[in-house]
């Protein structure tokens, strides 16, 4: 019986101390999470959306002409390759930038101390 | 107007800004930007036939060499030198609005060198002027900084002093002339890592985001577009199709994207941008196909306006706030429309968005890349431009004039201020609209006869617009998408010039340890060991040798009694000790001298 209080009392624990984070993310906003409104949201997507429908209405030129053999050369005449590489290139150097940022951000006096 | 036809556009500027800096602010200010438009009407005027050749050392200088390239780049130079006087009408400096116009017309110095001295003597006249610039925010940072950049650049100008010299050298012509530059390979490489220090091209880029938000808000505007824009004219000049420049450009497109956007700062976001742009630029001139180069001097001169429009933009929002850091500003759109609106101008101009004058330059770039068929370059080059739209075209505006709202509640910008920002927005959307009027003045514009009109660029080509904007599209997307992950934080980067500030304090350590301990070690041995021994060894010495020389002697007279022996020894000691000697001794003595010098002086005769 004993034990089954305890294993009650630590569950009880975990739920409090699960249920802290969300409270305290109610109360007090992180100020630099920014709100986006769904408007926004729907009205980027829809945009997205057009950018890719135009396409079918569209003759593309092709790119590198001589170059037929190389993957890249045909990738780039892909439908849609310009929305990937928009998507690709970005969430790539965002996390680059990310994983980068553990070596190469500092703090505001990192310098203070030299010339 | 023969005088007008033949006058540097540089003397015009540096002459009126040493007339101007004795006037009085109000006429100062008028001079200054009446000169600004003099300088362009000037330019204007000049031909091919135009000739100013004075002698300098024994060498004809050729101090105009107009020709289309040498003449937008003229004529930005003064344009924006235009808009940056008449945004900071109020600034009331004088440092700076002298700095600032010796500084514009060291720019026009160089663009129409045709000789390898004075564009050396422009080079370093640009380093100088400019560095006022950022000295004139007058606080201990900016002196530090602007410490750091004149040292980085006179360094710099040394490199390309030495390439100059070996060049004339080996040919004995200071033509500022492809050919000459390459006759000579040493050379050749010394000019080009000179160029590459001005070009902010990487590793050599980090004087440019430490040095420019140091600067004041009407320095920032200024050095945002001369000192780099001369370094690709250069590269055109004396570079096309130099392939190293290939990948250089590439790189410099792709480090400016990363550091923007871990940049906290707004002006540093913008000074990494400008190595992003600048990347392009310097990529154009490796390709070096007719149509790169026109691309690159399209692309620098619309690069100037959108990048003035958004120096402006954040110029003004620092002067109204004080504050330049994004975990600082947020939701100034509510106080400062209007700039908000102007900035993101030439936010979206700098993304290359259709109708704005990123669109119709940053284009021919890729495009020559694509007919040259450098896959890597052109991929790279569209990476860096989905990119750009990551932080100058959002990260900049949204941080500033969105995100949250920090309770800052300042004045819109003053209207000099508006104005000076609406006449670049003006100019980047004109000639988003009208290509045809850049293109037109453009080097090999031959290559461009099909591109006329709005018709051919956007209808006849709207495959290449759809596809455009369908990559500025996603890459918007992406960073609404990541904005968790792009949360400004009050930090800073640490770029290469870590290697000079941390290397100088772990130089001077070095130094400090190597040059200290040999200076200890030379104390231990010389004062403390060597100079004893030597003042114990002058004293001891007579005594010793004479006892030496005698012990013979008195080893016969005494039959080597050794107590005798002894005692004569001790005797002897004390005379030396007391400096007492019988007569006989010191007779003796005098007599073995003089017979030495006697032996000596015959056997030298």
């Amino acid at each position: 019986m004993a034990i089954k209080k305890k294993a009650t009392q630590k569950k009880a624990v975990t739920k409090k101390t699960k249920a802290k984070p969300s409270v305290s993310k109610e109360i007090i906003p992180d100020e630099d999470n920014p709100y986006i409104s769904p408007s926004f949201w729907k009205a980027m997507w829809i945009i997205s959306g057009i950018s890719i429908i135009l396409e079918f209405f569209i003759h593309r030129h092709k790119h590198f002409k001589e170059l037929d053999a190389s993957v890249l050369g045909n990738m780039s005449n892909w439908f849609g390759f310009y929305g990937m590489l928009g998507l690709i290139a970005c969430s790539g150097s965002i996390l680059i930038a990310k994983g980068l940022s553990v070596f190469l951000k500092a703090k505001e006096d990192f310098h203070d101390d030299t010339p | 107007m023969t005088l007008l036809n033949n006058l540097p556009p540089a003397f015009l500027l540096i002459i009126g800004a040493l007339i101007l800096v004795i006037l009085p602010a109000t006429a100062r200010k008028v001079g200054a930007i009446t000169l600004a438009l003099f300088g362009f009407y000037a330019i204007s005027q000049l031909s091919e036939e135009s000739r100013f050749l004075p002698e300098f050392l024994g060498y004809d200088l050729t101090l105009l060499r107009v020709d289309s390239t040498s003449k937008v780049f003229g004529y930005i130079f003064t344009l924006s030198a235009f808009g940056a006087l008449a945004f900071s009408w109020s600034e009331r400096c004088r440092l700076q609005n002298t700095a600032a116009l010796i500084y514009v017309g060291s720019a026009l110095g160089v663009v129409f060198a045709g000789d390898m001295i004075s564009w050396y003597l422009f080079w370093e006249m640009m380093a100088i002027s400019s560095t006022f610039l950022i000295l004139a925010r007058n606080n201990e940072r900016a002196r530090l900084a602007a410490q750091r950049y004149i040292l980085l650049h006179l360094a710099g100008g040394l490199v390309l002093l030495t390439g100059i010299l070996l060049a004339i050298h080996e040919t004995g012509s200071i033509d500022f002339t492809k050919e000459n530059i390459h006759q000579n390979a040493t050379a050749k490489n010394f000019i080009l890592i000179g160029i590459l220090i001005n070009a902010a091209a990487v590793p050599f880029s980090s004087w440019l985001p430490d040095a420019y938000p140091e600067s004041t808000v009407f320095g920032g505007i200024i050095l945002s577009a001369y000192t780099t824009k001369t370094a690709v004219y250069t590269l055109v000049r004396g570079f096309p199709g130099e392939e190293i420049l290939i990948p250089i450009g590439c790189i410099m497109a792709v480090y400016g994207i990363i550091y923007a956007l871990l940049e906290n700062d707004m002006r540093r976001i913008l000074a990494y941008s400008i190595i992003n742009q600048v990347g392009f630029m310097v990529c154009g001139v490796g390709i070096g196909t007719k149509l790169a180069i026109a691309g690159v001097v399209a692309h620098a001169f619309c690069g100037v306006i959108y990048k003035s429009l958004l120096w402006m933009s954040a110029g003004a929002v620092l002067y109204r706030t004080n504050k330049s850091k994004c975990t600082e500003l947020g939701g100034l759109y509510k106080t400062m429309p209007i700039t908000m609106v102007l900035g993101t101008i030439g936010a979206l101009s700098i993304s290359g968005v259709p109708l704005t004058s990123g669109f119709i330059s940053k284009t021919l770039i890729t495009a020559a890349a694509d007919h040259q068929n450098y896959i890597w370059a052109w991929l790279a080059l569209e990476v860096a431009s989905a990119g750009v739209v990551l932080h100058a075209g959002i990260k900049f505006p949204f941080f500033v004039f969105f995100n949250v709202d920090r309770g800052l509640r300042p004045k819109e910008a003053p209207r000099p201020m508006i104005f000076g920002m609406s006449l670049m927005a003006f100019l980047s959307i004109y000639l988003g609209l009208n290509p045809s009027s850049l293109y037109s003045i453009l080097p090999n514009n031959e290559i461009l006869a099909d591109q006329k009109n709005f018709y051919d660029i956007y209808i006849k080509h709207f495959d290449h617009v759809t596809t455009m904007l369908q990559m500025l599209i996603f890459s918007g997307l992406t960073f609404f998408l990541f904005l968790p992950m792009l949360r400004p934080t009050p930090t800073i980067s640490i770029d290469f010039d870590w290697f000079y500030r941390k290397g100088a304090k772990i130089f001077y350590y070095c130094v400090d340890k190597a040059f200290n301990s040999i200076n200890r070690a030379a104390e231990k041995l010389v004062i403390k060991t060597f100079l004893p021994a030597l003042v114990q060894f002058i004293i001891t010495a007579p005594v010793s040798i004479t006892k030496i020389l005698l012990r013979p002697i008195w080893q016969e007279s005494l039959s080597a009694d050794k107590s005798t022996l002894k005692k004569q020894e001790k005797d002897l000691t004390a005379k030396f000790s007391s400096g007492t000697f019988p007569v006989a001794y010191s007779a003796i003595f005098i007599l073995i001298f003089i017979g030495l010098l006697i032996f000596l002086g015959s056997s030298s005769n």
